[in-house]
């Protein structure tokens, strides 16, 4: 647990997760009014990251339940182990003649069978998915709950039950409360709109692309071996490419994939050379590609390259 | 002192409560529980550091990026310091200068004596004098930031900024006369000159938070259910933009509660095929029973009546048709004045607004043309493969068909060919069927009829739709 906000920060810090203000802000709210946080924000600017940094520094496990269109009840909370009552029935089928023998007439067979059953649905047959690993687990969790918005609109229903009340009802055993309310982090890429309803439920986090200090700070933390000097070259392009009209814009993950590109290839500075071969690291269409190459090479006096055709 | 930090919370807990009738007047939705969880926020992380604070209230209060905007434009209002304090610059002066000050001062006009005298005395106006000037600048018809900021303008005006460069170059030289060192003139000039720059902060700051405390206020009267109540017709521009948000979040409450409807109606038949797939791996012994998704898939026809006489209501109907072809994916949409056109492809090809204008734009009204029969008969001719016997057809129209033929005989195959036929008329009941109207011909055949005038008429009329269907 943290005390104070500053903690936090350190605490995430330690996990190689350089948090901003508000970031430690929302954290340590979360972790003292016992809410929910709901992170939004563009791809790849670690938000799920910061749920591992926080599991991490709180030395809590992480369950992580990834969304997905058609995910249900069955497949995010338990599922019973077919194979292993089978097994277990087909086993102990000696002893079940024994119980049922005695037996005079079928009905108190039945009645026999009945009063074992209990043991075929017990929780050794059941098996946890994440949200009842994270309600049963003894010690407290972090509970990742990925792109919620991936999800469908009764899955979003059902996990505002279980989020409300951190309890779940399995028919053949009863009520699950758990044991330890776990940290609850969702994060939604914001491909549709989320519930009001749940919005109510978390706190709010807009995690947007880092400062030009704090992307420079990551990758240092990232890749030390990059000298200073072309860890802030790159970060520059970087920086400047998110102000591009692009289809789509280098995240933080890409900018640590190419500055290790750099690393690797052992590049002495950003020239064009290196630029033409490594550009693809951050950029994932051909028009972005060349378009960049267009606005970025302008000292190279080959402004009319074959790029102006493509670009848009 | 515990009774003084108790206050404290009461009247910082009282800001907040403040604050949050401003972001909802500003169109941002909070809810009761939020602003408890704010309370609870600022409980545990404190005051005293200003971005923490900040931050603790956004979490807690806004749950939508965009709302960001308000919310930072609303926050200094409300929780700023009133901007910056006034500094006072008789402290430098030795009592027989600040004697000279005073008699300097007291020669002026009054109006600028007092502007002069807050500015040296570092003593600026009281709340009391600010909200009066306010109120005689006109801040109560303020309703924007932009608005807010000319009546500050005004406000500086009426406080004599306009006049202050001569009134001080006067007052130096009244000074000088009575014999003030230059380097004593020279700090005062410093001192007035950055108690300008504060006051006229300060100005900005209580005028801003007038304004957003009106916006709040009036917009109760306006918000919940009076709007709700209101008919599509008299409406301003401004309500008819909040009723646009209503409507958008009618459609998402109707789409969530219709996904609970189809998860209940789920358990469909069996399904041999993928049970036996599911059971290959215990020997296809038949363990896990599997079913076949019942889905429900409704199926949509929505005509929509764009004559001169539905002009005025037609751009919330056809806004209606958008939010409702969004949301079903079998829909088709046609609307008619003189003859029948189908806009399905303008309506799913473009956003709201513009969707509308188009409609509008390639069907223009004409007088006395409206010809619901004509538009019938057109509709069988050339897409009555659009109907059968699992689609939902509903009319938005007020049936007044200008006397001509209403064709009753196609209305009636309208009906035993369509699922159901709905029809939604903005027109008051005791109207149908005076003048050219041929409503009370029409209700029979139809399997529902709502009067759809206003929100709550619409919501309603909706709601008994989707639990039929």
């Amino acid at each position: 647990m943290f005390r104070n906000i500053d903690e936090v920060r350190d605490g995430l810090g330690s996990e190689q997760y350089i948090a901003s203000e508000e970031i430690s802000t929302v954290v340590y709210l979360a972790q003292n009014l016992c809410k929910p946080i709901l992170t939004e924000g563009p791809a790849g600017v670690g938000k799920t990251e910061l749920a591992k940094a926080w599991a991490g520094a709180t030395g809590r496990p992480l369950v992580r339940l990834q969304c997905y269109e058609g995910l249900d009840e069955s497949k995010a909370l338990y599922e019973w182990e077919y194979a292993k009552q089978m097994l277990y029935t087909q086993l102990l089928r000696d002893t079940l003649r024994e119980v049922l023998s005695e037996a005079e007439s079928l009905t108190e067979a039945a009645e026999r069978l009945s009063q074992e059953e209990d043991v075929f649905f017990s929780d050794k047959f059941l098996l946890p998915r994440p949200l009842l690993t994270a309600l049963m687990s003894d010690e407290p969790v972090v509970l990742l709950i990925d792109e919620i918005d991936r999800s469908d609109v009764e899955f979003e229903a059902f996990l505002l039950e279980v989020l409300s009340d951190f309890q779940v009802s399995v028919p053949e055993i009863g009520t699950i409360s758990a044991i330890h309310q776990p940290m609850v982090l969702l994060t939604s890429n914001n491909t549709r709109d989320l519930s009001e309803a749940l919005k109510r439920r978390c706190l709010y986090l807009f995690v947007d692309y880092p400062t030009f200090e704090a992307e420079l700070d990551i990758v240092r933390l990232k890749v030390p071996n990059l000298s200073p000097q072309l860890a802030r070259q790159a970060v520059e392009v970087v920086q400047q490419l998110r102000h591009m009209d692009l289809r789509k814009v280098p995240s933080i993950s890409e900018t640590l994939d190419w500055a290790r590109a750099l690393l690797t290839l052992n590049a002495k500075s950003i020239d064009e050379e290196t630029m033409r071969n490594t550009l693809t690291v951050l950029l994932k269409y051909e028009t972005d590609v060349q378009r960049a190459r267009r606005l970025l090479g302008g000292n190279g006096g080959r402004r009319s390259d074959r790029g102006g055709r493509f670009g848009r | 002192m515990a009774v003084a930090a108790a206050t404290e919370e009461v009247v910082l807990d009282d800001r907040v409560v403040e604050f949050v009738r401003g972001l909802r007047a500003a169109g941002v939705r909070v809810s009761l529980a939020e602003s408890m969880d704010a309370m609870r926020a600022v409980g545990l992380v404190g005051i005293t550091e200003k971005e923490t604070f900040r931050q603790s209230i956004r979490a807690t209060l806004i749950k939508e990026s965009d709302d960001f905007l308000i919310f930072d434009e609303l926050f200094p209002l409300y929780f700023g310091t009133g901007g910056p304090p006034l500094q006072s610059a008789l402290e430098d002066l030795s009592p027989d200068e600040q004697e000279m000050l005073k008699a300097a001062l007291s020669a002026m006009s009054g109006r600028l004596q007092q502007l002069l005298d807050w500015l040296t005395s570092g003593q600026g106006p009281t709340m009391e004098e600010l909200e009066e000037l306010a109120r005689r600048s006109g801040a109560r018809w303020a309703n924007t930031p932009g608005e807010a900021r000319w009546v500050s303008r005004r406000m500086l005006r009426q406080m004599g900024f306009q006049h202050l460069e001569e009134q001080i170059q006067d007052l130096v030289q009244k000074l000088q006369e009575m014999g003030m060192s230059q380097e004593a003139i020279e700090k005062l000039l410093g001192v007035v000159e950055a108690n300008r720059e504060a006051l006229a902060e300060q100005v900005a700051q209580q005028v801003g938070l007038q304004v957003a405390r009106d916006r709040a206020e009036r917009s109760r009267e306006l918000h919940g259910s009076d709007l709700m109540h209101k008919s599509f017709q008299s409406l301003t521009e401004s309500e008819a933009d909040q009723l646009r948000k209503e409507v958008q979040r009618l459609v998402a409450q109707l789409r969530s509660r219709a996904a609970l409807r189809r998860k209940r109606g789920k358990a469909g038949k069996f399904d041999p095929k993928s049970t036996i797939r599911a059971n290959q791996r215990y020997g296809g012994v038949p363990f896990e029973m599997k079913f076949k998704k019942k889905k429900l898939k409704p199926n949509l026809v929505l005509i929509c009546d764009v004559s001169t006489s539905m002009r005025p209501v037609a751009e919330f109907m056809l806004r209606l048709i958008y939010e409702l072809q969004d949301q079903v994916a079998k829909a088709r949409s046609f609307a008619f004045n003189a003859d029948m056109e189908e806009i399905s492809v303008i309506i799913s090809g473009n956003r709201p607004a513009d969707a509308v204008a188009e409609v509008l734009y390639n069907i223009p009204p004409g007088y006395y043309a409206t010809d619901l029969g004509n538009s019938l008969a057109t509709f069988f001719s050339d897409w009555s493969d659009s109907v059968n016997g699992r689609t939902t057809v509903i009319i938005l129209g007020d049936g007044r068909n200008n006397y001509n033929s209403p064709r009753i005989d196609l209305m009636k195959r309208l009906q035993q060919r369509a699922k159901r036929l709905i029809w939604f008329n903005p027109e008051h009941r005791q109207q149908w069927g005076t003048g050219d109207s041929d409503m009370l011909d029409y209700v029979p055949i139809c399997h529902e009829v709502y009067q759809v005038r206003n929100l709550a008429q619409l919501s309603m009329a909706v709601d008994e739709l989707l639990a039929m269907s």
